[in-house]
């Protein structure tokens, strides 16, 4: 039986950027660098900062626990490597600005390099041996978070809710963002993992089917996991291409594509009785409920035009920007900006010492060239109400209304304009023929409007 | 290593297109309406619209001299505001009216409120609402197409054989409203209208080349086609109501969409994103408007022809319209 590969469903709205992913999309997964020092950030995740459970001077072992919280919405954090720590101290991070962290500096003799776990799974594996408080348990210890870049705890959206029970779990494999392919890389080479952890996550949500969302310009990824499926018996969990447009990946577009169903306004998937979790995440999942490993790892991509070896690295969480960048070549162009995360939603870092985190999934380095003249000078004209950023915004909002509103500072009005529901995905700013900053004066608007709710006295 | 890297908000690329890329669009899209200007009025059409054009881009420059702000000429915006107002005007109109619309239009019409994107009105017709009113004979004075053999009786009032002027289908349609006979003449000419073989204004005779034009600006996807759909629909459809009622005192509504500014104003005119509403919803409301407006103005109103008019008045309502076609997000209200 021949698979489709063309995807049919999508959302109404988004854009399609420049894929740039055939930098990095046939690079294997290789071993990250073997770093002499890391910051292991204690907030990498939505929900309440980890205390750092060690002090300096302590010594560490891999996959020991760092920092914890009581918190119901957190996950504790760990050290990637054997050593000692150093400090903890403030570290850059990519949006905080600065918080806390425990450095660690490595154990230069005693440092195998972790090695994934993928090639011990089997397409023989039963989950059912694991009960769902011990899979709960060991999502939770293993610290794992969404992986896709939300960060959100997943043991709290996995876990069974009476009071919003789950039905359908999608898994997110759009990867929509241009450049990155480390999701790709894991459909293709961590198959068995993957379909193991969707195992382990169906049975501790109690969903009764399964969809993975794959955008349909990875037809490799979109067979490699449907024939992995079929061989295995598990003809129950579907595999769904999905069009290639941006921003697919995201779970309310995700969901929107694949059962054609509307998240409400300023709620979460569960309402709808859907959970959503990335590629990485029941990756994740699987290494952690098997093996007992805890989350210090993951693929990143380091791209981009302005870098010599562009890759796929399993790198430990940790390790600064800038290393990875030295690892990969270092720079071969004048690079202009270097983007953690994709160009769409990534954060620009000024400060290359930043350490990558859970929900890293990439470091682009862009050129001036790619950025593009009109972005580069940042040089904004005025709005010619043409209506393109509403044409293009996936959640049906007025974008340019909303920004204007916020420029003049008239928080109501850009709030009647719905400036909570914006989802950030970039799209207005993008197609906007004035270069406004759309995107960015909705996201200073969400900061002011909170700062404004925490001033107002209960 | 970095020296030199920047930092911003997301998203770190952008589409390579411009204001100023729609703004040539729009004068790419006008192309085929100048050259059939040219072809059907010779060396007045190169005279009219250089006049415009150079007028309209010298007085942005002069008003943000005085203003002291940046020069604006770049988005080409001045340049389109230009070409529309010539080819709006009758081909007969004298050079020094045509510079004092155009002065007036950019001027008054999008310079006093601040420049392009927060202007109410649409500059060109601002402009040409002003020659109307100030210049009323100059402005309903119409030249024979020079292809036209002067020799052959064309439509004129009383069928009167005139080498210099001739009435409009237009003002020929108003008179077989008014004497309730005579549709059929103009209804003959149909296919004159189409080619642009009429008298009339100077870009707006040529059906043809006007939608050219427009089929290049939704290629491109410059303009999308919620607007130009609805003015041509809500036209026709009101025309074709009052031809079903009496045929001989209303003209096919196919001849109503060919005639006078209906395609350059639903196509180039009502189109203008700044002074059109934001939502589809919006644009169809404002197309309906302005295509019942004109049609009201050409049936029942007492001027021949009505575009400049509806879409005047459809600007001044556009803030109304975007109140009231709030978008609703996505995943519907929130529950707060």
């Amino acid at each position: 039986m021949e698979v489709s590969t063309k995807g049919k469903s999508s959302f109404p709205g988004g854009t399609h950027p420049p894929q740039s992913k055939e930098l990095t999309r046939e690079g294997e997964i290789r071993p990250g660098p073997a770093s002499t020092q890391v910051a292991v950030m204690l907030s990498q995740h939505t929900g309440a900062v980890c205390q750092p459970i060690v002090k300096k001077g302590d010594e560490v072992q891999a996959g020991q626990k760092v920092g914890d919280s009581d918190a119901f919405v957190s996950a504790p954090v760990h050290s990637p490597v054997n050593g000692k720590v150093k400090e903890i101290a403030l570290q850059s991070h990519s949006v905080l600005g600065r918080s806390p962290a425990v450095i660690i500096e490595a154990d230069t003799e005693n440092n195998p390099p972790k090695q994934p776990v993928f090639n011990k799974f089997t397409s023989g594996f039963n989950e059912e041996k694991y009960s769902v408080e011990q899979i709960c348990a060991a999502v939770r210890e293993a610290g794992i978070v969404g992986m896709g870049g939300a960060g959100f705890p997943t043991r709290v959206k996995i876990e069974p809710n009476p009071r919003l029970p789950k039905e359908t779990l999608i898994i997110n494999g759009c990867e929509c963002e241009p450049y990155i392919t480390c999701d790709y890389r894991i459909m293709l080479e961590w198959t068995e993992q993957i379909i193991a952890g969707i195992k382990l996550a169906r049975k501790a949500s109690a969903c009764s089917q399964v969809f993975i969302g794959i955008e349909d310009n990875k037809p490799r990824a979109i067979k490699v996991m449907s024939e992995a499926l079929r061989e295995t018996g598990n003809d129950d969990i579907k595999v769904v291409p999905v069009r290639t447009k941006y921003p697919q990946g995201g779970e309310r577009q995700l969901i929107k594509a694949i059962l054609n169903k509307n998240v409400p306004t300023g709620g979460i998937p569960p309402m709808i009785g859907v959970v959503v979790l990335n590629v990485a995440t029941v990756a994740a999942i699987a290494e952690a409920v098997v093996y007992g490993q805890p989350l210090t790892h993951r693929v990143v991509t380091v791209t981009g035009e302005a870098i010599a070896n562009p890759g796929n690295y399993y790198a430990a969480i940790g390790t600064a920007v800038g290393e990875l960048i030295e690892f990969c070549g270092g720079i071969t162009q004048k690079a202009a900006k270097v983007v953690l995360g994709g160009p769409m939603m990534g954060i620009a870092v000024a400060d290359l010492t930043t350490p990558i985190t859970k929900t890293a999934g990439a470091i682009t380095v862009l050129t001036k060239e790619q950025i593009g003249r009109a972005k580069f000078v940042r040089r904004q004209t005025a709005c010619i109400r043409c209506g393109r950023c509403i044409e293009v915004c996936p959640e049906n909002l007025n974008p340019t209304r909303i920004a204007h509103a916020v420029k003049n500072n008239f928080l109501d009005a850009a709030e009647s304009y719905y400036l909570s529901a914006c989802i950030e995905c970039g799209c207005c700013s993008y197609v906007c023929p004035a270069n406004i900053e759309i995107t960015g004066y909705i996201k200073t608007g969400k900061r002011l409007l909170a700062r404004q709710k925490e001033k107002i006295p209960e | 290593m970095f020296r030199d890297i920047t930092v911003s908000c997301a998203p770190h690329i952008s589409e390579r297109f411009s204001t100023r890329t729609v703004m040539i669009d729009v004068v790419i899209g006008l192309v085929p309406a100048m050259i059939a200007a040219g072809y059907y009025f010779r060396i007045r059409a190169a005279v009219l619209i250089s006049a415009c054009v150079v007028s309209a881009v010298a007085t942005e420059w002069l008003c943000n001299a005085v203003r002291k702000k940046p020069n604006s000429l770049g988005d080409f915006s001045a340049v389109v505001t230009g070409i529309i107002l010539a080819l709006s005007v009758p081909p007969g109109l004298p050079v020094w009216a045509a510079i004092i619309g155009s002065v007036f239009a950019i001027a008054v019409g999008k310079m006093v409120f601040g420049g392009l994107g927060a202007n109410i009105f649409n500059p060109a017709m601002v402009g040409r609402a002003f020659l109307t009113a100030s210049f009323g004979m100059l402005m309903t004075t119409w030249t024979v197409p020079a292809t036209i053999d002067s020799s052959m009786p064309v439509i004129s009032a009383e069928n009167k054989i005139d080498a210099r002027t001739q009435a409009t289908p237009l003002a020929w349609s108003k008179e077989a409203v008014k004497t309730k006979q005579g549709a059929k003449i103009v209804n003959d000419q149909l296919k004159a209208v189409f080619k642009g073989e009429v008298g009339g204004c100077l870009g707006e005779t040529s059906a043809l080349a006007l939608l050219v034009g427009a089929a290049y600006l939704f290629i491109r996807r410059t303009i999308n086609p919620h607007i130009p759909l609805a003015v041509i629909a809500s036209a026709s459809a009101f025309a074709g109501i009052m031809y079903l009622i009496n045929r001989d005192a209303y003209i096919l509504p196919l001849c109503h969409i060919c005639s006078g500014g209906l395609l350059l104003g639903a196509f180039f005119i009502a189109t203008d994103p700044v002074t059109a509403p934001l939502t589809k919803k919006g644009m169809w409301i404002f197309g309906i408007g302005v295509g019942t407006i004109t049609m009201l103005i050409r049936i029942v109103g007492e001027y021949p022809e009505g575009v400049m008019f509806s879409v005047l008045l459809m600007n001044a309502v556009t803030p109304l319209i975007d109140r009231f076609c709030k978008l609703v997000p996505a995943g519907g209200k929130p529950s707060v």
